[in-house]
């Protein structure tokens, strides 16, 4: 014990000391991204570090989730600055683990209505910021333009009556088993229900409680187990999915032509530039239900989010970077580096994106009224869970779409 | 005076015996003891590894005996061991017997029958996992040479788990090396012993060669529910997906105790529920380990008789 602490005594002595002398603070930045993408987050940190005589920001490439809690554990934190995905910040908030940013932000006036806000909602909890987005994520429906020229069709589908209909032109099956398949995902059996629901008009959240149930959600789990699972059989469909390559290489099924069309984010731009040059691909809105237009253009958005941890030595330090990371240039210079959305409106329009193939759908999506963020509670994790296991039972016909949703409705009672 | 002398230099001899020992003792309070004791703690109390744990006495224990998740989790993990130890044990008996039979080439097939037992398990279970493939795998495409059904085994619930047993048994290896071993040390004499009394070779293996395999038999069984009631990694890989890395496979069919244990852990920040679950299959393993060598006074032969 005493040992310890004379430990912690030193290290607090030793960076006293050092800001104290007329030195610098060396803050701590440790973050998932590795890779290119560290490669390129390096460099901001290098734009900063230039720019600054007080702070120098240290980054450490951390991809290990793990890691990084257990960094946090400690009464003094292993770090100063870190970032995450936005669906975490109010399992930790109600944990005590995030510095909440309310008070910097007053003191500095500093302006958020910049920022897009479905973003912004993430990063809330109870009413208080405990992080700033950096990047967006959202989601459209990719199609093949390649195999909807073969299947005649003109165009991709604007309702989900079209997309019925073009889902039965663009399945091939040879001797029985499947050979093209009209819609699914690219990582399995089934597709992103989460995202299809709220298109069909559907909420996984409605006044702060979950509401898995809701017919709207059943129905686009119907939709699906409708016009593939069932329509193909499910062993069939496995079986083909089971061939599927790995999600982020040559070999994604939407890349080979095994997949027409798929529900995926704005990082395919640059996954299919890298992995499927040759690909004719065209991207749009994800249909609305037939004879509900007011919903044209809903989708999914998510966010990546920096944070700063409540035991972080250096918090004001910290702040100080993390408004450089969130200025616009410093933002457009890593989400392009990323190929991810920002989370600025200002920079929707700008012209420095227009490098990525179709990317500026994405960036208009953004600026829909019918965008959805799952609101970022602690029962997050829990919920995601038992929301997965209801759409596995789904995908395998063990459980109908209202059966499965209902079984969630049950847990969700006994959620925190 | 000589007394005295003889009882300090036994002193000494134990400081230097504790000295050297230190660092490991050391590490076994700080890793090990201390951990398990604090487990311990932490399974009475609602802990999130954040914030200090607050006391709720036996309210995770209770919880989990209506807990379905857990409830599938012990099934799937009674049914990994009940079928998967006997099979185990059985077929590494077999291989052993096989391999003792002088033939040319005995030490290449020995060498063969060891070799994937030195495959790292991560990569000796991702090739599995293509091996499995329902559309694409090798294992189903002899199967259909044979005109057997083909089986989606990881798509499946109810092949997920024979999948995961084929896996363990690739590597029976390393437990017929030791039956093999054991093997060589019945004296032959019994057997021509046997021979001359004219006993069939049924009776040559059960009456001479079981008996001298039971010591290494009942090592094995209580390894082998050790390791088999912790089961992790095989399942963990194969249920692995992607956004998803923790999932328990179709159906909740790969959720083994211990990746329920994770799950609660590391994916909720549960750690009072998973302590309690840990300390469950601490007492399980120790009960179990005690019931076999209780229960080897009446079938393992003691070589010493």
């Amino acid at each position: 014990m005493t040992l310890v602490a004379t430990a912690a005594l030193a290290v607090a002595g030793c960076s006293s000391s050092s800001s104290g002398s007329g030195g610098k603070t060396t803050i701590k930045f440790s973050y998932l991204w590795t890779g290119q993408e560290a490669a390129a987050l390096q460099k901001v940190i290098a734009d900063f570090n230039r720019s600054q005589d007080k702070i120098v920001v240290k980054g450490v490439s951390n991809p290990d989730q793990q890691a990084q809690l257990a960094g946090m554990t400690s009464a003094n934190g292993a770090y100063d600055i870190s970032d995450s995905f936005g669906s975490n910040t109010g399992a930790w908030a109600s944990k005590g683990i995030l510095e909440p940013l309310d008070g910097y932000i007053s003191k500095d006036h500093y302006d958020l209505s910049d920022f897009v806000p479905a973003g912004m909602d993430q990063v809330k909890y109870q009413n208080k910021v405990y992080a700033m987005p950096i990047a967006l994520h959202t989601f459209l429906l990719l199609y093949n333009k390649t195999l909807f020229a073969q299947a005649g069709i003109s165009g991709p589908p604007k309702t989900m009556s079209e997309l019925a209909t073009d889902i039965g032109k663009l399945t091939k099956t040879k001797s029985g088993a499947l050979t093209q398949l009209g819609f699914g995902s690219s990582s399995g059996v089934g597709t992103d229900y989460t995202t299809l629901a709220m298109a069909m008009g559907g909420h996984w959240y409605q006044s702060g409680k979950p509401t898995p149930d809701d017919p709207a959600n059943v129905q686009a789990l119907s939709f699906y187990v409708d016009n593939v699972t069932k329509k193909y059989g499910v062993g069939q469909v496995q079986k083909f999915a089971s061939g599927f390559g790995d999600y982020q290489s040559p070999q994604n099924p939407f890349f080979q032509g095994k997949l027409a069309m798929v529900v995926d984010g704005e990082w395919q731009s640059a996954f299919i530039k890298d992995f499927a040059p040759k690909l004719d691909w065209g991207v749009a809105p994800i249909p609305y239900p037939d004879g509900r237009p007011e919903l044209a253009g809903t989708s999914q958005v998510t966010s990546s989010i920096l944070y700063i941890p409540r035991h972080a030595p250096n918090k004001e330090q910290a702040w100080e970077f993390m408004k450089y990371l969130e200025s616009s240039k410093a933002m457009a210079a890593f989400t392009q580096a990323l190929t991810n959305l920002p989370a600025r409106t200002s920079l929707l329009s700008s012209p420095s994106y227009q490098q990525f193939p179709n990317f500026s759908a994405w960036l208009d999506e953004l600026k829909s009224h019918n965008l959805q963020a799952l609101p970022s509670l602690p029962s997050y994790a829990q919920y995601i869970a038992d929301l997965n296991d209801a759409y596995d039972a789904v995908n395998r016909l063990a459980k109908t779409p209202q059966k499965a949703l209902a079984s969630v409705a049950a847990r969700v009672k006994s959620y925190d | 005076m000589t007394e005295a002398v003889r009882t300090r230099r036994r002193r000494r001899a134990t400081l230097v015996g504790v000295g050297f020992s230190t660092p490991w003792l050391l590490g076994l309070t700080v890793f090990t003891v201390g951990p398990v004791v604090a487990a311990l703690y932490y399974s009475f109390t609602d802990f999130n590894l954040f914030q200090s744990p607050r006391w709720v006495g036996l309210h995770n224990y209770r919880a989990l005996l209506s807990d379905d998740r857990f409830l599938k989790a012990v099934g799937n993990t009674v049914f990994l061991s009940v079928i998967g130890i006997p099979l185990g044990l059985a077929l590494a008996m077999l291989v052993a017997l096989a391999l003792n039979f002088p033939v040319r080439g005995q030490p290449l097939y020995r060498a063969i029958v060891y070799l994937p037992a030195i495959v790292p398990i991560v990569t000796a279970t991702y090739l599995w996992r293509w091996l499995l493939n329902a559309k694409y795998g090798f294992i189903n495409r002899i199967l259909g040479w044979l005109h057997l059904p083909q089986p989606s085994w990881l798509d499946d619930p109810s092949w997920t788990k024979p999948a995961v047993i084929l896996i363990t048994l690739w590597t029976v290896g390393a437990t017929a090396v030791i039956y093999l071993a054991a093997l060589q040390q019945v004296p032959q004499h019994l057997y021509e012993a046997a021979a001359v009394d004219g006993a069939s070779s049924w009776q040559r293996f059960w009456h001479v060669t079981w008996p001298a395999l039971t010591p290494v038999t009942l090592f094995q069984l209580v390894m082998g529910v050790i390791l088999s009631l912790q089961i992790f990694t095989q399942p963990y890989l194969l249920a692995q997906q992607r956004l998803n890395p923790a999932s328990g496979g179709p159906g909740e069919s790969l959720l083994t105790y211990s990746i329920y244990l994770y799950q609660n852990a590391f994916v909720l920040l549960k750690m009072g529920y998973a302590s309690a679950m840990a300390w469950i299959l601490f007492i399980v393993i120790g009960l179990l380990t005690a019931l076999i060598l209780l229960s080897s006074r009446w079938w393992v032969h003691s070589e010493t008789e």
